[in-house]
């Protein structure tokens, strides 16, 4: 079975550099046209196309750039110069610190929602999949005007410098973390309610109820071990969408992470740095279902673990 | 907590056009220009301008009635786009053969490796704002509703008024059309406001990140992004926009939840 997750991920991975490259493939003008923009004959602009290999056909250019992909050799910015693995690797901490910061305030707001859920009677309102619909800018909006605006607690923007360490001013860290926690938390209480309903339709836990167990315990001990390999699917697809939320929060706060370059590299048709950007969070959702589904393959085999739960995919989220 | 009545038969309809064809027709209810200066930057809610001004100094309340219209046209088109698309591929992967399912659900598979958001920042690298929401949203959205459109088709092929209208004889896209998709209304109702919900989150995160409607355009989104650095000036100049996007949002979810419901699933 391991294989055969590993062969499929592997696959998936292939897969998504083919829909990046595709993607940025679509261009109408390239990077030569826009290099040489007004000032350059014809003639330089073929040379500088010859140069930057765009005169070879797209599919001997993709197969071409998987191959340095998978040797590590990420090109350089065709804006810059710099090499993007620099690029990348100087603005990775900041948004590892982003990500893992938030994760903490997602899981946390999550377990919380679902424990009170548990003890209305596991029955949810409509404010968790309210909450998660609400795009992720007016979360941004509304924190920033009441906190920083408004009260005056926190910077507006994160005034750090690329390549800085996250630490440095761990206050930038909490307006861009919550504005991704919130509609997150929100998301992955829906997702994770169908779990908690099918397990609590268990006999087991009718049972304990019957037998007059506090509800606390039978949360504890009845519930929550049922909850394991949903929990971990979700807290998959949640890093990898927060990964992907990452380009907004850090552009509007200024925050100096990769999914600020991205943002900055599509503004400016910066090609080697998107394709390269874009693929982390693709990486680390299919990384993050590969553990769930080898959990998931470990947990099969102990009887009575219930791997039901919600389809996962099927609520909105563009994070 | 905010208890959504949604499932009240036709008030849903009816109250859902009402709210589109207001924001669409918003432009000629606003009392000034949504581009032109009328007031001091900045100035807080007022009897003439009841939201105040924004950093250019143009009425607030003119720029939020004409600033959702384009926001909700692409929404709706993307997400149209991709219900459209997915019904169909749904369709063809639940009433085929074991392997065409299998061959869908892997290409289904296949574009869901890149989240949305990602995808639609790498299309804009090339195309327009809205275009990339479009196509961003039918990629990755239109997966999701196959599965689970192709996942009950699967179920239904085979139930008895299915199987007698083959034995009538009749063809096999009526069939699909007369037999099948009545028997998914809820089901594709319920997907169809989680694919609004998404191209609007889509269509936002563009807009704020400037890929979008460029100023003076009146737009929701960008309207967050302008007058986020006066919060503290004119707070409603940044709440003004934010209310109507936040409600543009949840409605759609409530009703995809509600639609849920009906149909016994917990949502």
């Amino acid at each position: 079975m391991i294989p055969r997750a590993l062969l499929r991920t592997v696959l998936l991975a292939v897969a998504a550099t083919a829909v990046v490259f595709a993607a940025t493939e679509i261009l109408p003008g390239d990077m030569g046209d826009v290099r040489g923009a007004g000032r350059a004959s014809a003639e330089d602009v073929a040379r500088e196309r010859e140069r930057l290999g765009l005169d070879v056909p797209a599919p001997v250019r993709y197969l071409r750039w998987l191959g340095h992909l998978v040797r590590g050799e990420l090109g350089r910015s065709l804006a810059s110069g710099r090499p993007v693995a620099d690029l990348l690797a100087e603005r990775l901490p900041a948004t590892a610190a982003l990500v893992v910061g938030t994760l903490t305030v997602t899981v946390a707001l999550t377990a919380l929602a679902l424990a009170v859920g548990f003890l209305r009677g596991g029955r949810g309102g409509a404010l968790a999949p309210g909450l998660a619909a609400v795009p992720q800018a007016v979360y941004a909006a509304v924190l920033g005007a009441v906190l920083s605006g408004v009260l005056g607690w926190l910077p507006a923007v994160s005034l750090l410098a690329p390549g800085s360490s996250p630490w440095a001013q761990p206050r930038a860290l909490v307006l861009p973390a919550l504005t991704l926690a919130l509609p997150s938390a929100a998301f992955a209480t829906v997702l994770l309610r169908g779990a908690l309903t099918d397990v609590l339709r268990l006999p087991h836990v009718a049972d304990a109820r019957t037998r007059g167990l506090p509800a606390r315990l039978i949360l504890r001990r009845h519930v929550a071990p049922f909850l394991l390999v949903p929990s971990v699917r979700v807290l998959a697809l949640m890093t990898g969408w927060l990964t992907a939320g990452t380009a907004l929060v850090e552009t509007v706060y200024g925050y100096p992470g990769t999914g600020g370059l991205l943002v900055s590299s599509v503004a400016v048709r910066d090609v080697p740095v998107v394709q390269a950007a874009a693929l982390i969070p693709a990486v680390i959702v299919l990384v993050g279902m590969l553990v769930a589904d080898l959990l998931d393959t470990a947990g099969r085999h102990r009887p009575g673990r219930s791997r039901r739960m919600a389809p996962v995919a099927t609520a909105g989220g563009a994070a | 907590m905010i208890r959504m009545r949604l499932d009240r038969g036709p008030a849903v309809p009816a109250a859902a056009v009402t709210f589109v064809a207001l924001v669409l027709l918003g432009r000629q209810l606003a009392p000034y220009d949504p581009e032109r200066p009328v007031a001091v930057p900045w100035s807080p809610p007022s009897g003439r301008l009841p939201l105040g001004a924004d950093a250019l100094g143009r009425d607030v309340l003119s720029r939020v009635v004409s600033g959702g219209a384009r926001l909700l046209t692409v929404s709706l088109a993307a997400s149209a786009a991709a219900l459209l698309c997915g019904v169909a591929l749904g369709l063809v992967a639940g009433w085929g053969s074991a392997s065409v399912g299998r061959a869908v659900r892997w290409v289904c598979d296949l574009l869901l490796a890149v989240p949305a958001l990602i995808l639609a920042l790498v299309l804009a690298v090339a195309l327009p704002g809205a275009t990339a929401v479009v196509v961003a949203s039918v990629l990755s959205g239109a997966p999701l509703t196959a599965r689970v459109v192709g996942a009950r088709c699967a179920e239904v092929r085979d139930s008895g008024y299915v199987r007698s209208a083959i034995e009538r004889g009749e063809r096999t896209p009526t069939v699909l059309v007369r037999e099948l998709l009545p028997a998914m209304s809820g089901l594709i109702a319920a997907d169809a406001g989680l694919r609004l919900v998404t191209a609007l989150q889509l269509a936002t995160a563009l807009a704020v990140l400037g890929l979008g409607p460029q100023p003076p355009a009146p737009d929701w989104a960008l309207m967050l992004s302008e007058n986020l650095p006066g919060a503290s000036l004119n707070p409603a100049a940044l709440l003004a926009p934010a209310v109507p996007l936040a409600l543009t949002a949840w409605l759609p979810a409530s009703a995809a939840r509600a639609a849920g419901r009906r149909m016994g699933g917990a949502a």
